[in-house]
């Protein structure tokens, strides 16, 4: 059973680059066993013409599922198909996504086909019969190297660990017909609420600007607040220092004893990295510091630093990323 | 309401984590334990349903050695009627072994409705809670924000990245709660000496054989100084480039 | 400029303290109630509860009787900090049926070594005969606490952890029971969502066992006008832990640099493991410069080549600190029981300060007030007349006769520099106290003038020296930032007294920004520096502070 399935996640009648993840992992796969990657697209009708970016990405087969009833996340009946086609397919291993959607729907497939899976991947590889993955846990303060005996082993992939890689396939298109009726399911999503950055949560944003003392004046925040609107996935964090002095809300503190993030992208403007800060924010996946002192201790974890006056910087980094956004 | 909430003992995330002598566990020496974080807003989420509907019962139910009694003991002094302790050796990682034998004890239950932590902070895998609902035939919500009873129907908000979606499901359901929810409550002193005299049951866990096991673990590597790309307002083109091209976060 | 602390020190606030309320209706009947959880208060509520058992089991009348021990910390230890080398005589005593293999302790004492400092150089000296500790155990005081906390839980006894005292409930001159501190309160004072009303206590006898600087012991010495020959003066420690490469074979006691002369204090280094290691600096806070920082000094220290050789390499690990009671002798109030009270351990004084212990007469001490109790009760007499039998046994014991032994001298060194008052300590040693006959006055830390002193800077590296902020996230502090202050701050402070202040806070709490003082309440790790010299102390909600582990 060399061929390997994907879920491909779509939102709004699009597909999210999650699934382009998905399909680049399944190919990587099943090419090491010589397979076939298949991937499961549902959604209302007309999701059908994206299988051929499935293609794109290595998908050698794409199953179509159209049903008005997969308007929103219908996820009994996402599961449902899926079930369906991993079973009847008897594929080696199946991916998901450990993206909001997709951690809420590997786990009913898996427990659907009756087996354990291995949640939020950042790395695997086949391992003989087994599947040898890992995860990170306790905060991202430990990483799990876990190995799957169960077949087929259902995998959901932390997004952004696998970057999308274009494997030009066309993609043979199979329209199916779901499980049962998917308007019957008993959890109906009544109303999605799209979300501005402004209202995004730290524990779940991808892009996190935060301010620390550096900015000297609650006002100046608006540089952080400005810089996280031209990100558009960004939301706004503070130090300790900066919710104790009133400029932000506690809610909004990052560190010990406010949240513990872990973005993508962390920026750090005007902190200068008291442990008590870094506590909450070093397992981030990237870490952009802005900073007058370069001899600040938040210059030893960021990946990339930029030393002088913040109100100079960043002003300027925010043209630049709304330059970026613009052509992307 | 009959609602059980199930929860799991877990180390203080504060802690600095070593690795134990077998690489495969995490050296629990001196750590202090307690009910995993999102698991104590469960709780927390149980007692205000039940205290708005003004009746009804609230039973802890947790997977592990003895000492997760205390996790129990705890979850009652909060304010919870009885807890049902599944007894096993350790805490296994499979997420399905532990929802299969969570299954076996909720199935009996009769329970309106059963609520999770969205994850355990140790293990993070997610999955314990919709796995239940999946053998147990139940309608599930996972990582609600928000949640509503009225009329045997919920209403919950889940987060998604940069949305959010508001569902309706009918009861009995299986829901994971998220973080911020309601902050749980602290044990009053009444509640403390009330939880020793509350109904323990400790029962063998149902535990099949693991099919995914930690074969090792390990600290992450410790962020070593990355590079400064300039001074000023001219290193931003470079930053953003990198940040496009070698870390491919914009 | 010269500046004397206490009179920028606001008295303790009696009428928020010592409460004639009568207790809420809902109050929890106890028998007795221990207020605080460390070494005094586990031996008390240990031995009451294995009396009454006794007791009981023999036919006795006495019943069920409902024993409580309060803690303020989160959990169990963690708000205990001490060296510490452990006389394991109280703990033979209170488990006879244990052997010292059985007890928490991290390993005997099996060498020893005290040094004399200089900036570059150590230079051995024989160890004083007070400071010899064969035959005593290193000891972790928090895994003791947690320790104590198991055996009292088995033996039925209610500990509650997160639970302050904040006041005593009185009737006339009798001590009824306790209030505990509310939770949940906003900045401002108004209960906020989480907010958890105050729970009284009622007790028959109300044990005081809040360690050092105990806010409730403190306000009854007042109320009922007790007082002692001198003041009690103190001292603050400021410990970490640190894991190692390089093992230590001996403990360690050094004097000298840092400190300057006229400061009295010295350092300690023991080994808890192969790779783990505590050290500490104590610093007397009759200390005559503002700018005398004991967690810098402790920075500093670790610099010399003694220490370096087995940090370097090392990290870290935890952090704390924590005044000592080291008046003596003179410094034991007079009583300290009364109608329905009575108070043990730190809070009482008992502290030998010649041979840095503490900890067995505090247990002790506590072991003491449960046999006083234990016949109180059943005589159903818990007066003042009856409860005096605890100061009659302290008073006849070892605790008071070590104490007196040793009675001057801490104070000889309290106006003179350690090269001159050495050489006297070393007489009263010889003559077990006789020398130099009578008492040597001494006046409380906060009345010892201090001279403004301009700060040297400390830059700390991150790897061996730490700033207090980046050393009081070693602590576990992790306090919410919107609780509503707990220091109670005089008005109009001097920028050189804000200045004493920062430096003498270990936690960083007090900051001079300009001429302002600028406090973060959060930081406080409740180490009662700041009761001692400056704003008073109050307790905070219940799990506030540092959560040590292995202090």
């Amino acid at each position: 059973m060399p061929n390997v399935f994907a879920f491909a996640e779509a939102r709004g009648g699009q597909l999210r680059k999650v699934a382009l993840e998905a399909v680049t992992a399944a190919r990587t796969l099943a090419d090491a066993a010589g397979g076939e990657v298949h991937a499961l697209l549902v959604g209302a009708p007309g999701i059908g013409e994206k299988a051929e970016q499935l293609g794109a990405y290595g998908a050698d087969v794409v199953i179509v599922i159209e049903h008005a009833g997969f308007g929103n996340y219908n996820a009994e009946a996402a599961a449902a198909a899926a079930a369906e086609r991993i079973k009847s397919g008897g594929y080696r291993a199946a991916l998901f996504s450990a993206s909001a959607q997709g951690r809420d729907l590997a786990p009913r497939v898996a427990a659907k086909l009756g087996v354990p899976m291995a949640a939020d991947v950042t790395s695997f590889e086949p391992s003989g019969d087994l599947i040898v993955a890992r995860h990170p846990g306790y905060t991202g303060k430990v990483i799990f190297t876990v190995t799957l005996a169960a077949s087929p082993a259902v995998i959901s992939l932390r997004p952004g660990a696998v970057a999308a890689a274009e494997h030009r396939k066309a993609a043979r298109v199979e329209t199916a017909q779901p499980v049962g009726d998917p308007s019957a399911a008993r959890v109906i999503v009544t109303e999605m609420v799209q979300g501005s950055s402004a209202k995004l949560d730290l524990g779940e944003a991808p892009v996190i600007v935060a301010g620390g003392r550096g900015l000297r004046a609650a006002e100046n925040f608006k540089l952080v607040e400005d810089l996280a609107s031209a990100f558009g996935n960004a939301a706004v964090g503070a130090t300790r220092a900066v919710t104790d002095d009133g400029w932000r809300p506690h809610s909004d503190q990052i560190g010990q004893t406010g949240r513990l993030v872990s973005p993508d992208l962390y920026v750090a403007v005007g902190i200068s990295g008291a442990i008590q800060h870094l506590a909450g924010m070093r397992t981030s996946k990237t870490i952009v510091a802005i900073n007058k002192d370069k001899e600040a201790p938040i210059f030893k974890i960021a990946d990339y630093g930029i030393v002088g006056d913040v109100f100079e910087i960043v002003p300027a980094l925010t043209e630049a990323v709304r330059e970026a956004k613009k052509h992307h | 309401m009959k609602i059980a909430v199930c929860i799991k003992r877990v180390p203080d995330m504060e802690a600095r984590f070593k690795i134990g002598a077998d690489g495969a566990s995490v050296d629990e020496a001196g750590l202090k334990f307690d009910m995993s974080d999102f698991d104590g807003y469960a709780v927390e989420v149980a007692l205000q349903l039940n205290e708005k509907s003004g009746g009804g019962e609230t039973t802890v139910i947790s997977l592990g050695p003895d000492v997760v009694q205390e996790t129990l003991r705890k979850a009652m002094s909060m304010g919870a009627d009885r807890a049902v302790h599944l007894k096993a050796d350790k805490i296994p990682f499979d997420s399905f072994a532990i929802a299969r034998a969570l299954a076996a004890e909720l199935k009996v239950g009769a329970y309106d409705l059963i609520l999770f932590g969205r994850m355990a902070v140790d293990s993070a895998n997610q999955s314990t809670g919709p796995m239940v609902a999946e053998l147990l035939g139940l309608p599930v919500v996972t990582a609600a924000s928000k949640l509503d009873i009225a009329n045997g129907t919920g209403t919950a908000r889940r987060e998604l990245e940069g949305a959010a979606e508001i569902v309706t499901f009918p009861l009995p359901a299986v829901v994971t709660i998220d973080e911020g929810i309601a902050r749980p409550r602290l044990p009053s002193l009444k509640g403390i000496m009330g939880a020793k005299k509350k109904p323990l049951e400790s029962k063998p866990a149902q535990l099949g054989e693991p099919r995914i096991a930690v074969k090792s673990m390990e600290l992450p590597p410790e962020r070593t100084g990355g590079r400064i790309v300039g001074e000023g307002a001219a290193a931003v083109p470079e930053l953003v480039r990198l940040l496009q091209t070698e870390a491919k976060v914009l | 400029m010269s500046i004397l602390p206490s009179r920028h020190q606001l008295p303790l606030p009696l009428d928020r303290i010592i409460l004639r309320d009568a207790p809420d209706v809902e109050a929890v009947p106890m028998d007795v109630v221990f207020v605080g959880g460390g070494p005094a208060g586990f031996a008390g509520a240990i031995e009451l509860a294995r009396l009454v058992k006794r007791d009981n089991e023999a036919g006795g009348t006495l019943g069920d009787i409902q024993i409580a021990v309060l803690e303020k910390a989160e959990g169990l230890g963690e708000h205990n900090l001490s060296g510490a080398i452990v006389n394991p005589r109280a703990l033979r005593e209170l488990f006879p049926e244990l052997k010292d293999a059985d007890f928490p302790f991290r390993g005997p004492v099996t060498g020893e070594r005290v040094y004399f400092m200089t900036g570059g150089r150590a230079l051995r000296i024989p160890t004083p005969p007070t400071m010899k500790n064969h035959g005593y155990f290193i000891a972790s005081l928090c895994e003791m606490v947690r320790w104590l906390g198991v055996q009292a839980e088995s033996l039925g006894i209610n500990v509650f952890t997160g639970f302050p005292v904040d006041a005593l409930l009185v009737d006339g001159d009798r001590v009824a029971g306790v209030r505990t501190t509310p939770s949940g309160l906003s900045r401002d004072n108004t209960p906020g969502s989480s907010y958890a009303p105050p729970t009284d206590l009622t007790a028959r006898v109300t044990v005081l066992a809040e360690g050092t600087r105990g806010l409730l012991s403190q306000a009854y010495y007042e109320w009922q006008r007790i007082a002692s020959d001198n003041p009690q003066i103190y001292a603050l420690g400021v410990k970490e832990i640190w894991e190692t490469k390089k093992p230590l074979d001996a403990v360690i006691h050094t004097l000298g640099w840092p400190l300057p002369p006229d400061a009295f204090g010295g350092s300690f280094v023991y080994p808890l493991d192969t790779n783990l290691l505590a050290l500490g600096l104590v610093v007397g806070l009759d200390y005559q410069q503002t700018a005398l920082d004991v967690h810098v000094l402790l920075q500093r220290l670790k610099q010399h080549p003694l220490l370096r050789e087995y940090l370097d390499g090392g990290e870290m690990v935890e952090w704390g600190a924590k005044t000592i009671p080291e008046g003596g002798y003179y410094a034991i109030p007079k009583r300290r029981s009364g109608d329905g009270i009575i108070i043990v351990g730190d809070s009482a004084g008992y502290v030998e300060v010649a041979s840095l212990k503490g900890i067995h007469y505090a247990m002790q001490s506590g072991m003491f007030a449960a046999r006083a109790i234990f016949e109180a009760l059943k005589k159903n007499d818990t007066s003042a007349a009856s409860l005096t039998a605890y100061d009659r046994l302290v008073d006849e014991s070892y605790i008071v006769s070590d104490l007196r032994a040793r009675r001057n001298m801490r104070l000889v060194f309290q106006d003179k520099t350690i090269y001159t008052a050495g050489p006297q300590a070393a007489l009263m040693t010889l003559t077990n106290g006789a020398f130099p006959g009578g008492k040597i006055e001494s006046h409380a830390d906060a009345e010892v003038a201090r001279e403004e002193t301009a700060e040297e800077p400390f830059v700390p590296d991150g790897k061996l020296t730490f700033s207090k902020l980046d050393a009081n996230y070693k602590s576990g502090n992790a306090t919410r930032d919107d609780i509503p202050s707990h220091l109670i701050v005089g008005q109009d402070i001097p920028p050189a007294v804000a200045t004493l202040y920062q430096h003498m806070c270990p936690a960083g709490v007090y900051e001079r920004q300009g001429d302002r003082l600028v406090i973060s309440p959060a930081n406080c790790i409740d180490c009662k520096a700041t009761d001692v010299l400056g704003p008073r102390w109050t307790p905070r909600e219940g799990a506030a502070g540092p959560h040590y582990r292995r202090m």
